[in-house]
């Protein structure tokens, strides 16, 4: 017995997995923000400082 | 090759985090000035420290204008001077050594922070600007009283610090 199946070609550049861009530029942006956060509040703000 | 325009996009991206990983670091090490912990201190016989120079008395040097420098003994399970006393706007070096074990020497809250190991001086310089005290640990586990080592740096206002250490 046999199904009738929908098949669509989808060429390498058609395919555009939107929703893994939007999590990643979300984990990017975190990690970013993390970043920043951690150098220039957490370590450069965290006086005294080894300067020699 | 075909590379599909989200690889291209997240290949740029990651590159230019790098980029700004390494570029905020090397901002701080330029502008900012941070430095390393260095060796520079060199090294010393752990087993005869009472015979050392720099630390057979453990003390607060004067060296310059404003500049000072600290040779502290952290050992089994006291940090020596205690306080360890300097003046307020001041350049200190610390040169800070163990005659037993590894111990730890951090100014509690602050990046002012380095192991302390026998027989090898840690060097560090850190710039004291207002007044205050602050805390000092030992952060490496140094025995059975490792939780009770502990020290002071009391940062003095110029006009009341005496070399040597005003009480």
């Amino acid at each position: 017995m046999e199904e009738e199946q929908t098949v669509r070609e989808l060429g390498h550049d058609e395919f555009n997995p939107n929703g893994t861009l939007a999590l990643i530029t979300l984990y990017f942006l975190i990690l970013v923000v993390m970043w920043v956060f951690m150098y220039f509040v957490e370590f450069l703000g965290n006086e005294l400082t080894v300067v020699g | 090759m075909n590379i599909h325009s989200y690889e291209k996009i997240w290949l740029v991206v990651a590159i230019l985090l790098i980029v700004g990983f390494i570029s905020t670091v090397t901002y701080g090490a330029t502008a900012v000035g941070i430095d390393m912990v260095s060796d520079d201190g060199g090294t010393v016989n752990a087993s005869a420290l009472d015979e050392d120079p720099r630390f057979s008395d453990p003390r607060v040097e004067q060296v310059g204008d404003n500049e000072y420098e600290a040779y502290v003994v952290a050992q089994q399970f006291i940090f020596k001077p205690d306080p360890i006393t300097v003046p307020a706007n001041s350049t200190v070096t610390f040169f800070i050594t163990s005659p037993d074990v590894i111990h730890g020497f951090e100014i509690v809250g602050t990046n002012a922070n380095t192991m302390v190991i026998p027989g090898q001086v840690a060097e560090l310089t850190v710039n004291f600007n207002e007044a205050g005290e602050y805390g000092v640990l030992c952060h490496e586990y140094c025995g059975s009283g490792h939780h009770t080592m502990e020290g002071s740096v009391v940062v003095q206002p110029e006009d009341e610090f005496e070399n040597g250490g005003a009480e």
